[in-house]
């Protein structure tokens, strides 16, 4: 087998990207230079006068701007198109784009059914009227959907963990030397100094991201709001004392704290699980409070919710913080739903013990702000008891901002993932995770740039896409 | 850069001006066909509701319309010019220096950041090029003008250190300052209470004739209008529909929506027998939901199908008068001297036992000097100070007075959301002014219940109008299944008078009158025997405030409620209460029949308080009393009496008698209460403030 090149036989694309790239970028300057140069126009526009061309040379610039940019987008369509059509015939691009099939598929189902629905669907709905969101909501969805189908190994083209004697360190492109049958015949983004397949460990590590960062980043809302109600709520010492505990968090080293939770002196004393304890214990705490408060006056209600909805959370939170063979070992083993690697565990505690303080601080505020509401004021003067004013008239009306903030705080749970990969802390060392192959792929770099871009170019991108997706999303919270 | 030459024909033209605003999906008008124009030293009023685009025409002139919108026909033209073909170098040059503007928020226009002194001095030096010191001269001149105590200091201070009313002057100071040709005032007092709205009121009419400006006054109260401008224009739903002088339009209307803004808004002079409120059916039309025709068909009086629901209707002049049109197909068909065809007459209930009993009530708060650690010198708020009064079943009991009389708290305390520093509140006969709203047992929080001002707050935005009924129901223990709760739900919704469809509206779906309706609906579902209102119609427009007026009273009625109506619009008040209580920093100072009290002898606050309310009737006429200064704080007030700072008749009272010591309650007849020092006779010699002309 040849080894792939990067275009294949889509080649005679890259003079027209080349040429839209330059265009953009030059008139992207030259429209910047005109508008502070040109005094600025009044918009007169007398009716009827809509769709006429642009005459000054401001507006020119503005329009060769929108081409140059609609030309480079056309271009990086036609790529992917081509590519999906011609396969590894269309070189590294072409392979990469047909082996993401699935996931263009969801994409374009996902996008197609959201525009059409869009007017029903409240303010997901409304954030396909934003283009910023729209680009945002596409970077995050499409790595969501290839750690998922990454996980059913419907993507990847190798066992991220195998190793293949002869392909280490080889450039993208680089076909297997002794293919079996039914082998995927090249290494598309290469291999890394173990031999491994880079673009295999990249969508693995999609998973990884995807996996733990939502995850963890809603507990650590559901810490932030049972605590920032309250001490929002009730002020006073309450809130001194909490907002006093925030500080102190927040002012603590970060990477400190991450390498005394793994050290094993501090494994050993348990330290972690009774953190883990304390910190899963509050959706617990927030999910039994929600229901009381809500049906309080009905006690027969109340408990057949309470039973609906804890008996499970119950058992899943002592399946979480019950490991065999540690200090919190209470639960007989038929019993013990899952078990967490006690290195997932800490990265999950670490994120949650460092985020939650944020969260708090946000909640706490958007309390006070709204407890002086006179809907607040008409909950309490019919008697209802503060823990249902809380979650019931100000939870729901602090929405806006607390999505915003989860969609940018999922962006810096990946960050701090990719963090604690690359100081090795937490997870396995062979895992695919994007932080620890970046920190492999650096001991080389100067000799291999390949095994580092691809993790830290998607790490950049999903980072990206949810910055994007809040933007948007505030944007459009805002209007209406 | 100078002022653009002397020009003599009207100083501001606006002809068959159109302003729309384009959201993604579609055109929006805000202003159609609007045609005023303004002579040099006049005053025009734009007066409508909310959302009828009086603000659109001012950000208009100003050439100020955003991103959005857009004039997409007719034009604006300033001293002949049209503002349309002006660059934006011109228009620099206009705004603020030619044409200035005066909004509804003092705060918002002043820099909080720089000293007073700073900021009215730019003004001049940016368009005029003035140096330094003239301009301090000018800004000296300006602030004495509108009469600010000690102009040199207020030079220095910064804009929070100045009361509302203080701030909003040295806004207006800052308009004049380049000496404007045209001042464009939106809303200038609606955020000013009312006695120092009628003190800028005042400053605003004299300071136009002193300084010969024009002036575009926006309002939605017809009073104001009446008070300062020489000609009006009254908008309806983005349409000019009525344009004259005061006197033409306020005696001889000849457009039905005018004539039923008119009857909507209740008058002083009259009781509410002679001069019942007609409020105005149906809903105010957004704007992408406007009938064909006449905007107003739908909800009037006159209304001919076939004929007002065709076409665009124009403005016509209307004969005989000078300058006045209206824009109305039945202008002349129409009697427009036809009385007002009495509703059913209601049959006023009899107040019946005492139900409410507060006996000498006091409220301190404690203000630590140094909140984080509580050291420091603790001061004290007197909130309010010895309350006392009864309040019987079905009767009405209005409670009066101006921001910071202690009327919020006194309605805390009621509630239970505060207890009491001393005194008793007695809910018969039991006493519940040290019970906290947590320790009162689910009958007395069901019988004592609030209806609140602001439409947009009442409600949770998050949960459907059904839902937040039926769940103040749960809390009052009302019906043992979902089943009962949600049919007395549905029941208190035709009470109110709302589809039940509305049972699974959103807040937002609703209009302001109708949120109101449903804040009053959850106040009522536990049976409350006393419903607190604490200016409940006051944020909503004019018609409305009608309807749900009229909603109130009529559930008053049906239910035997006692009502404790917390306003500071006599109006309203002289209109729909039995008894009138009239408090100043904490104090009552007059207590009594409604005709008692709107009727001499006053206390010396509550004549003040009448002369301030604007009454739009051109046969009312009001004696003249300006208070001098603000309201004093609360953290620090007067010795004495405690509206001596402000009081026209101290100087009656021999010996320093109100600086010294807190006047004693007097009682004047059988019921009515006055805390004044002043003399029996000198009380006698008080004439009535309003007084309504023979016709």
């Amino acid at each position: 087998m040849d080894p792939l090149s990067w275009t294949g036989q889509i080649a005679f694309l890259n003079p027209v990207l080349a040429l839209g790239l330059g265009l953009l970028g030059l008139s992207v300057l030259a429209w910047i230079g005109l508008s502070s140069l040109l005094p600025e126009n009044r918009a007169i526009t007398p009716s009827g006068a809509g769709l006429s061309l642009p005459t000054g040379p401001r507006e020119l610039s503005g329009l060769v701007v929108r081409l140059a940019f609609l030309l480079t987008a056309a271009v990086i369509a036609a790529y992917l198109v081509l590519g999906l059509a011609l396969g590894t015939g269309a070189g590294i691009i072409g392979a990469i784009a047909q082996r993401l099939l699935p996931v263009w598929i969801a994409l374009v189902l996902l996008f197609a059914l959201s525009i059409r629905f869009k007017q029903r669907l409240g303010l997901y709905g409304k954030l396909f009227d934003s283009p910023i969101g729209m680009i945002g909501f596409g970077l995050v969805m499409f790595w969501v959907f290839t750690g998922i189908f990454g996980a059913f190994d419907l993507i990847i083209t190798h066992d991220p963990l195998a190793q293949l004697s002869g392909l280490k360190n080889k450039v993208p492109g680089t076909p297997l030397p002794r293919p079996e049958d039914g082998d995927f015949q090249w290494y598309l983004l290469g291999g890394d100094n173990l031999a491994r397949d880079v673009f295999s460990r990249m969508v693995k590590g999609a998973w990884e991201v995807v996996k733990i960062a939502p995850l963890a980043t809603l507990f650590a809302f559901m810490a932030g709001i049972t605590l920032g109600l309250p001490a929002g709520y009730f002020g006073g010492r309450i809130d001194t004392i909490l907002s006093f505990l925030a500080n102190l968090i927040l002012a603590f080293p970060v990477i400190l704290l991450f390498y005394l939770l793994v050290t094993p002196e501090i494994v050993q004393t348990g330290l972690p699980q009774y953190m883990a304890a304390v910190l899963f214990a509050f959706p617990l705490i927030f999910f039994t409070v929600l229901i009381n408060a809500r049906f309080r006056t009905q006690p027969q209600q109340n408990r057949l919710w309470l039973s609906v909805v804890l008996i499970p959370l119950v058992w899943g939170y002592f399946s979480l913080i019950n490991q065999t063979g540690s200090k919190i070992n209470f639960l007989p083993q038929s019993l013990d739903l899952f078990n967490i690697p006690g290195g997932i565990l800490v990265v999950f505690v670490s994120v949650v013990f460092v985020n939650s303080p944020t969260v708090f601080r946000i909640v706490r505020g958007l309390t006070m702000d709204i407890k002086t509401r006179d809907y607040v004021a008409a909950a309490q003067t019919r008697g209802e008891r503060p823990w249902y004013i809380m979650l019931w008239e100000v939870l729901p009306n602090a929405r806006g901002p607390l999505i915003v903030d989860f969609c940018l705080r999922i962006g810096y749970t990946t960050i701090l993932l990719g963090t604690l990969g690359f100081f090795g802390l937490g997870l396995p060392p062979e895992s695919p995770d994007w932080g620890s192959t970046i920190n492999e792929g650096r001991k080389l770099l100067a000799i291999y740039l390949h095994p580092a871009l691809p993790p830290a170019f998607a790490l950049l991108s999903l980072v990206l896409g949810l910055n994007l997706l809040a933007d948007g999303l505030r944007e459009e919270s805002m209007k209406d | 850069m100078s002022k653009m030459a002397e020009y003599d024909g009207p100083i501001l033209e606006i002809d068959k001006l159109s302003i729309s605003f384009f959201t993604r999906r579609h055109e929006i008008p805000a202003v159609m066909d609007f045609s005023v124009s303004v002579q040099p030293g006049e005053a025009v009023g734009l007066v409508g509701e909310s959302g009828c685009g009086k603000s659109t025409v001012a950000l208009g002139v100003m050439q100020d319309l955003g991103k959005n919108g857009r004039i997409v026909g007719g034009n604006i033209r300033f001293k002949g010019r049209d503002l349309a073909e002006m660059s934006a170098d011109e228009l620099r040059d206009i705004r603020g220096n030619e044409i200035a503007m005066i909004y509804q928020e003092p705060m918002a226009s002043l820099n909080p950041a720089m000293k007073i002194g700073r900021q009215l001095m730019e003004v001049p030096m940016i368009h005029e090029g003035l140096g330094e010191k003239e301009a301090y001269d000018r800004a000296l001149e300006v602030v004495t003008d509108v009469r600010l105590p000690d102009p040199e200091r207020m030079l220095q201070a910064y804009p929070h250190q100045l009361s509302g009313g203080q701030q909003q002057r040295i806004v207006i100071a800052m308009a004049l300052m380049s000496k404007p040709a045209l001042l464009i005032l939106d809303e200038p007092t609606t955020a000013l209470d009312v006695t120092v709205e009628a003190a800028v009121v005042e400053l605003v009419r004299d300071l136009g004739k002193k300084y010969g400006t024009s002036m575009l006054f926006i309002s939605h109260n017809l009073g104001l209008i009446l008070e300062t401008c020489d000609r009006l224009c009254v908008m309806y739903s983005g349409e000019a529909v009525e344009r004259g002088s005061i006197s033409e339009v306020f005696d001889d209307m000849q457009h039905p929506y005018t004539q039923a803004l008119f009857r909507s808004i209740p008058l002083p002079g009259a009781d509410k027998n002679a001069h019942p409120l007609v409020a105005i059916p149906g809903n105010f039309p957004l704007p992408h939901e406007r009938p064909q025709g006449c905007n107003f068909g739908p909800r009037c009086d006159y209304f001919e199908p076939g004929r007002c629901d065709q076409g665009e209707i124009e403005m016509s002049p209307v004969a005989g008068n000078d300058r006045h049109a209206t824009r109305c197909l039945k202008h002349l068909e129409i009697d427009w001297a036809a009385p007002i065809t009495l509703a059913e007459q209601k049959e006023k209930t009899q107040p019946g036992k005492v139900v409410l009993q507060v006996d000498n009530l006091k409220k301190y708060y404690e203000v630590a000097a140094n909140a984080l650690f509580g050291g420091g010198a603790k001061r004290v708020v007197k909130a309010n100070e010895t309350l006392s009064f009864a309040a019987r079943e079905s009767e009405t009991l209005a409670i009066v007075g101006e921001s910071g009389c202690g009327k919020s708290t006194f309605a805390k305390v009621l509630m239970g959301l505060e207890t009491a520093t001393e005194g008793e509140i007695l809910l018969d006969g039991n006493n519940i002014e040290q019970t906290a709203i947590e320790d009162r047992d689910t009958r007395t929080i069901s019988d004592v219940q609030m209806v609140f001002q602001n439409p947009f707050d009442t409600l949770n935005p998050s949960m459907t109008v059904g839902r937040q009924i039926i769940r103040a129901l749960e809390v009052f223990d009302f019906g043992s299944s979902d089943q009962d709760r949600k049919q007395r739900m549905l029941e208190l919704l035709d009470l109110v008078k709302l589809p039940r469809a509305f049972a699974n509206r959103m807040p937002r779906q609703l209009s302001g009158g109708q949120k109101q309706r449903v804040g009053i609906a959850r106040a009522f579902s536990g049976g409350a025997r006393i419903v607190v209102a604490d200016e409940p119609v006051s944020a909503l427009d004019v018609s409305v405030q009608a309807a749900v007026t009229d909603l109130l009273m009529e559930i008053q009625r049906k239910e035997k409620t006692t009502l404790l109506f917390i306003s500071h619009d006599l109006s309203i008040v002289r209109y729909l209460s039995d008894r009138v209580m009239v408090m100043y920093l904490g104090h009552v100072v007059e207590l009594g029949d409604t005709d008692q009290v709107f009727s001499p002898p006053y206390h010396p606050y509550t004549e003040a308080l009448l002369s301030a309310v604007p009454i739009a009737d051109t046969s009312v006429e009001k004696q003249h009393i300006v208070l001098e200064g603000d309201i004093p704080s609360a953290m620090d007030p007067p010795s004495g009496c405690p509206f001596q700072t402000r009081c026209r008749w101290k100087s009656e009272v021999p010996g320093g008698l109100c600086e010294t010591t807190v006047p004693p309650t007097r009682e004047m007849q059988a019921g009515h209460q006055i805390k004044c020092h002043l003399s029996d006779e000198m009380l006698a010699r008080m004439s009535p403030v309003i007084t309504v002309a023979a016709e």
